[in-house]
Protein backbone atom coordinates (compact mmCIF):
# COMPACT_ATOMS: atom_id res chain seq x y z
CA UNK A 1 0.00 0.00 0.00
CA UNK A 2 2.80 2.54 0.78
CA UNK A 3 4.36 1.62 -2.45
CA UNK A 4 1.39 2.34 -3.97
CA UNK A 5 1.06 5.35 -2.48
CA UNK A 6 5.49 6.56 -3.08
CA UNK A 7 4.62 5.81 -7.13
CA UNK A 8 1.86 8.08 -7.43
CA UNK A 9 3.31 10.81 -5.93
CA UNK A 10 6.14 10.02 -8.38
CA UNK A 11 4.05 9.87 -11.51
CA UNK A 12 2.05 13.17 -10.02
CA UNK A 13 4.90 15.09 -9.42
CA UNK A 14 6.03 13.79 -13.20
CA UNK A 15 2.90 15.26 -14.40
CA UNK A 16 3.96 19.04 -14.83
CA UNK A 17 7.08 19.44 -16.15
CA UNK A 18 6.26 16.45 -18.78
CA UNK A 19 2.82 18.46 -20.22
CA UNK A 20 4.41 21.90 -19.71
CA UNK A 21 7.09 20.11 -22.27
CA UNK A 22 4.71 18.81 -24.34
CA UNK A 23 2.32 21.70 -25.00
CA UNK A 24 5.63 23.68 -25.41
CA UNK A 25 6.59 21.42 -28.04
CA UNK A 26 3.12 20.76 -29.81
CA UNK A 27 2.68 24.99 -30.35
CA UNK A 28 6.48 25.77 -31.33
CA UNK A 29 5.15 22.64 -34.09
CA UNK A 30 2.13 23.49 -34.98
CA UNK A 31 3.28 27.06 -34.91
CA UNK A 32 5.41 26.70 -37.64
CA UNK A 33 3.74 23.98 -39.35
CA UNK A 34 0.19 25.37 -40.07
CA UNK A 35 -0.08 29.30 -38.76
CA UNK A 36 2.39 29.56 -42.46
CA UNK A 37 -0.96 31.18 -44.45
CA UNK A 38 -1.56 34.20 -41.80
CA UNK A 39 1.54 35.89 -42.64
CA UNK A 40 2.98 35.58 -46.60
CA UNK A 41 6.59 36.80 -44.97
CA UNK A 42 6.53 33.57 -42.69
CA UNK A 43 4.93 31.59 -45.37
CA UNK A 44 8.22 32.15 -47.91
CA UNK A 45 10.63 32.02 -45.10
CA UNK A 46 9.53 28.48 -44.23
CA UNK A 47 8.84 27.19 -47.41
CA UNK A 48 11.43 24.75 -48.09
CA UNK A 49 11.16 23.11 -45.15
CA UNK A 50 7.52 22.67 -44.94
CA UNK A 51 7.60 20.86 -48.20
CA UNK A 52 10.80 18.99 -47.00
CA UNK A 53 8.65 17.87 -44.07
CA UNK A 54 5.26 17.23 -46.07
CA UNK A 55 3.36 19.73 -43.90
CA UNK A 56 0.43 21.40 -45.99
CA UNK A 57 1.44 24.03 -47.94
CA UNK A 58 0.33 26.24 -50.95
CA UNK B 1 9.71 22.87 -12.30
CA UNK B 2 13.49 22.16 -12.54
CA UNK B 3 12.75 18.97 -14.60
CA UNK B 4 11.24 21.19 -16.98
CA UNK B 5 14.31 22.92 -17.48
CA UNK B 6 15.81 19.77 -17.90
CA UNK B 7 13.55 18.60 -20.85
CA UNK B 8 14.11 21.85 -22.33
CA UNK B 9 17.84 21.57 -22.16
CA UNK B 10 18.18 17.98 -23.45
CA UNK B 11 15.00 18.75 -26.16
CA UNK B 12 17.13 22.11 -27.47
CA UNK B 13 19.98 20.06 -27.53
CA UNK B 14 18.63 16.80 -29.49
CA UNK B 15 16.63 19.41 -31.94
CA UNK B 16 19.28 21.25 -32.59
CA UNK B 17 21.66 18.41 -33.89
CA UNK B 18 19.37 16.46 -35.40
CA UNK B 19 17.58 19.77 -36.85
CA UNK B 20 21.53 20.42 -38.60
CA UNK B 21 21.71 17.04 -39.83
CA UNK B 22 18.12 17.12 -42.07
CA UNK B 23 19.43 20.52 -43.39
CA UNK B 24 22.16 18.63 -44.93
CA UNK B 25 20.17 15.60 -45.95
CA UNK B 26 18.06 18.62 -47.52
CA UNK B 27 20.63 20.64 -49.30
CA UNK B 28 21.54 17.74 -51.42
CA UNK B 29 18.18 15.50 -51.46
CA UNK B 30 15.27 17.28 -51.45
CA UNK B 31 16.19 21.24 -52.10
CA UNK B 32 17.81 20.52 -56.12
CA UNK B 33 14.56 19.04 -56.45
CA UNK B 34 12.31 21.75 -55.26
CA UNK B 35 14.77 24.56 -57.37
CA UNK B 36 14.06 22.19 -60.35
CA UNK B 37 9.72 22.42 -59.44
CA UNK B 38 10.19 25.93 -59.57
CA UNK B 39 11.18 26.34 -62.89
CA UNK B 40 7.80 24.70 -64.60
CA UNK B 41 5.59 26.88 -62.62
CA UNK B 42 4.48 29.69 -65.02
CA UNK B 43 4.70 32.93 -62.92
CA UNK B 44 1.17 35.03 -63.21
CA UNK B 45 2.16 38.36 -64.11
CA UNK B 46 -0.49 40.17 -62.42
CA UNK B 47 0.56 38.66 -59.40
CA UNK B 48 3.03 41.22 -56.89
CA UNK B 49 5.54 38.88 -55.25
CA UNK B 50 5.94 39.45 -51.41
CA UNK B 51 9.26 39.37 -49.63
CA UNK B 52 11.09 36.07 -50.24
CA UNK B 53 14.79 34.78 -48.96
CA UNK B 54 17.02 35.17 -52.03
CA UNK B 55 18.45 31.95 -53.31
CA UNK B 56 21.34 30.69 -51.61
CA UNK B 57 22.90 31.42 -48.40
CA UNK B 58 19.57 33.67 -46.92
CA UNK B 59 16.76 30.61 -47.65
CA UNK B 60 19.25 28.11 -46.39
CA UNK B 61 20.13 29.60 -43.33
CA UNK B 62 16.32 29.93 -42.92
CA UNK B 63 15.74 26.30 -43.83
CA UNK B 64 18.76 25.40 -41.11
CA UNK B 65 16.47 27.71 -38.30
CA UNK B 66 12.96 26.05 -39.24
CA UNK B 67 14.57 22.32 -39.20
CA UNK B 68 16.16 23.75 -35.34
CA UNK B 69 12.99 24.51 -34.36
CA UNK B 70 10.70 21.90 -35.59
CA UNK B 71 13.34 19.53 -33.86
CA UNK B 72 13.44 21.25 -30.74
CA UNK B 73 9.56 21.13 -30.74
CA UNK B 74 9.20 17.07 -31.96
CA UNK B 75 12.38 16.61 -28.99
CA UNK B 76 10.21 18.38 -26.16
CA UNK B 77 7.08 15.75 -27.10
CA UNK B 78 9.04 12.80 -27.27
CA UNK B 79 11.24 13.81 -23.81
CA UNK B 80 7.91 14.60 -22.30
CA UNK B 81 6.74 11.27 -23.20
CA UNK B 82 9.49 9.45 -22.10
CA UNK B 83 9.89 10.91 -19.14
CA UNK B 84 6.94 9.64 -17.97
CA UNK B 85 6.95 6.99 -18.51
CA UNK B 86 10.55 6.56 -17.14
CA UNK B 87 12.04 5.43 -20.33
CA UNK B 88 15.78 6.87 -21.19
CA UNK B 89 18.57 5.29 -23.43
CA UNK B 90 19.10 5.85 -27.41
CA UNK B 91 17.88 2.55 -27.55
CA UNK B 92 14.55 3.58 -26.00
CA UNK B 93 14.53 6.50 -27.89
CA UNK B 94 14.91 5.30 -31.51
CA UNK B 95 11.59 3.26 -30.94
CA UNK B 96 10.00 6.55 -29.68
CA UNK B 97 11.49 8.41 -32.65
CA UNK B 98 10.17 5.55 -35.11
CA UNK B 99 7.15 6.44 -33.55
CA UNK B 100 7.24 9.98 -34.56
CA UNK B 101 7.96 9.49 -37.94
CA UNK B 102 5.05 7.26 -38.71
CA UNK B 103 2.71 10.00 -36.16
CA UNK B 104 4.23 13.03 -37.87
CA UNK B 105 5.36 11.78 -41.64
CA UNK B 106 4.33 8.15 -42.77
CA UNK B 107 0.83 8.28 -41.56
CA UNK B 108 -0.09 12.13 -43.03
CA UNK B 109 1.96 11.10 -46.08
CA UNK B 110 -0.07 7.77 -47.19
CA UNK B 111 -2.90 10.54 -47.85
CA UNK B 112 -1.64 13.57 -48.77
CA UNK B 113 2.45 12.91 -50.04
CA UNK B 114 5.06 15.44 -50.19
CA UNK B 115 4.64 17.84 -53.00
CA UNK B 116 6.87 19.77 -55.05
CA UNK B 117 6.30 23.97 -55.55
CA UNK B 118 3.29 23.98 -58.43
CA UNK B 119 1.39 21.30 -57.70
CA UNK B 120 -2.33 22.07 -57.12
CA UNK B 121 -3.83 20.54 -54.47
CA UNK B 122 -7.41 20.54 -52.51
CA UNK B 123 -7.84 23.36 -50.04
CA UNK B 124 -5.16 23.89 -47.96
CA UNK B 125 -7.53 23.75 -44.83
CA UNK B 126 -8.59 20.99 -45.69
CA UNK B 127 -5.28 19.45 -46.17
CA UNK B 128 -4.55 20.03 -43.07
CA UNK B 129 -7.25 19.40 -41.12
CA UNK B 130 -7.23 15.67 -42.83
CA UNK B 131 -3.36 16.00 -41.72
CA UNK B 132 -4.14 17.02 -38.13
CA UNK B 133 -6.37 14.61 -37.79
CA UNK B 134 -4.34 11.65 -38.61
CA UNK B 135 -1.45 12.56 -36.89
CA UNK B 136 -3.74 12.58 -33.55
CA UNK B 137 -5.28 9.55 -34.74
CA UNK B 138 -2.13 7.63 -35.57
CA UNK B 139 -0.42 8.67 -32.07
CA UNK B 140 -3.42 7.98 -29.85
CA UNK B 141 -3.53 4.51 -32.15
CA UNK B 142 0.25 3.82 -31.31
CA UNK B 143 0.71 4.44 -27.95
CA UNK B 144 -2.93 2.21 -27.49
CA UNK B 145 -1.60 -0.49 -29.20
CA UNK B 146 2.07 -0.12 -28.18
CA UNK B 147 1.67 1.12 -24.41
CA UNK B 148 -1.53 -0.56 -22.85
CA UNK B 149 -1.62 -4.49 -21.73
CA UNK B 150 -5.05 -3.43 -22.30
CA UNK B 151 -6.62 -5.97 -25.19
CA UNK B 152 -9.44 -3.58 -25.95
CA UNK B 153 -7.29 -0.71 -26.12
CA UNK B 154 -5.01 -2.26 -28.12
CA UNK B 155 -7.68 -3.71 -30.39
CA UNK B 156 -9.20 0.32 -30.40
CA UNK B 157 -5.71 1.72 -31.22
CA UNK B 158 -5.16 -0.58 -34.32
CA UNK B 159 -8.62 0.49 -35.71
CA UNK B 160 -7.62 4.56 -35.12
CA UNK B 161 -4.40 4.11 -37.05
CA UNK B 162 -7.07 2.56 -40.29
CA UNK B 163 -9.69 5.04 -39.87
CA UNK B 164 -8.05 8.34 -41.20
CA UNK B 165 -7.30 6.21 -44.30
CA UNK B 166 -10.34 5.17 -44.73
CA UNK B 167 -11.98 8.22 -44.28
CA UNK B 168 -9.50 9.41 -47.02
CA UNK B 169 -7.54 12.48 -47.62
CA UNK B 170 -9.00 15.35 -49.57
CA UNK B 171 -7.71 15.50 -53.27
CA UNK B 172 -8.96 17.92 -55.73
CA UNK B 173 -10.97 16.15 -58.90
CA UNK B 174 -8.37 16.89 -61.39
CA UNK B 175 -4.71 16.62 -60.64
CA UNK B 176 -2.16 19.18 -61.85
CA UNK B 177 1.39 19.52 -61.26
CA UNK B 178 3.89 21.53 -63.85
CA UNK B 179 6.66 19.64 -62.48
CA UNK B 180 7.24 16.61 -63.93
CA UNK B 181 6.16 13.11 -62.34
CA UNK B 182 9.56 11.43 -62.35
CA UNK B 183 10.74 14.50 -60.07
CA UNK B 184 7.41 14.11 -58.18
CA UNK B 185 8.73 10.87 -57.29
CA UNK B 186 12.02 11.45 -56.55
CA UNK B 187 10.76 13.96 -54.22
CA UNK B 188 8.54 11.73 -52.00
CA UNK B 189 11.50 8.96 -52.22
CA UNK B 190 14.54 11.51 -50.70
CA UNK B 191 12.06 13.61 -48.30
CA UNK B 192 10.85 10.36 -47.00
CA UNK B 193 14.76 9.21 -46.44
CA UNK B 194 15.72 12.35 -44.76
CA UNK B 195 12.79 12.73 -42.53
CA UNK B 196 13.33 8.74 -41.82
CA UNK B 197 17.22 9.35 -41.01
CA UNK B 198 16.29 13.00 -39.29
CA UNK B 199 13.23 11.16 -36.23
CA UNK B 200 16.31 8.19 -36.20
CA UNK B 201 18.75 10.59 -35.15
CA UNK B 202 16.05 12.83 -32.65
CA UNK B 203 14.63 9.96 -30.85
CA UNK B 204 18.31 7.81 -30.45
CA UNK B 205 19.23 11.44 -29.03
CA UNK B 206 16.93 12.65 -27.06
CA UNK B 207 16.68 9.08 -25.25
CA UNK B 208 20.17 9.12 -24.80
CA UNK B 209 20.48 13.17 -23.73
CA UNK B 210 17.15 12.49 -21.34
CA UNK B 211 19.25 10.80 -18.15
CA UNK B 212 21.94 13.01 -18.37
CA UNK B 213 20.02 15.69 -18.06
CA UNK B 214 17.03 14.71 -15.85
CA UNK B 215 19.17 12.36 -12.93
Amino acid sequence: MKTLAASTAISCSKFLPGLSAIVLGLSIVLGLGFLQDANSYLHNAAHDGRHSAAFPCH
Amino acid sequence: MADFRRLVAASLLAGILAGLLLSILQHYQTLPLILAAERFETPDPGHVHDWQPEDGWQRNLLTVLFNGLTGFGFALLLTGAMYWRGDGGYQRGLAWGVGGYLVFFAAPSLGLPPELPGTDSAALHSRQAWWLFTAVATGIGLSGLFLSQNRLLQIAGAILLIVPHLIGAPHPAVIHASAPEALQHSFVLMSSISNGLFWLTLGGLSGWLLPKFTL
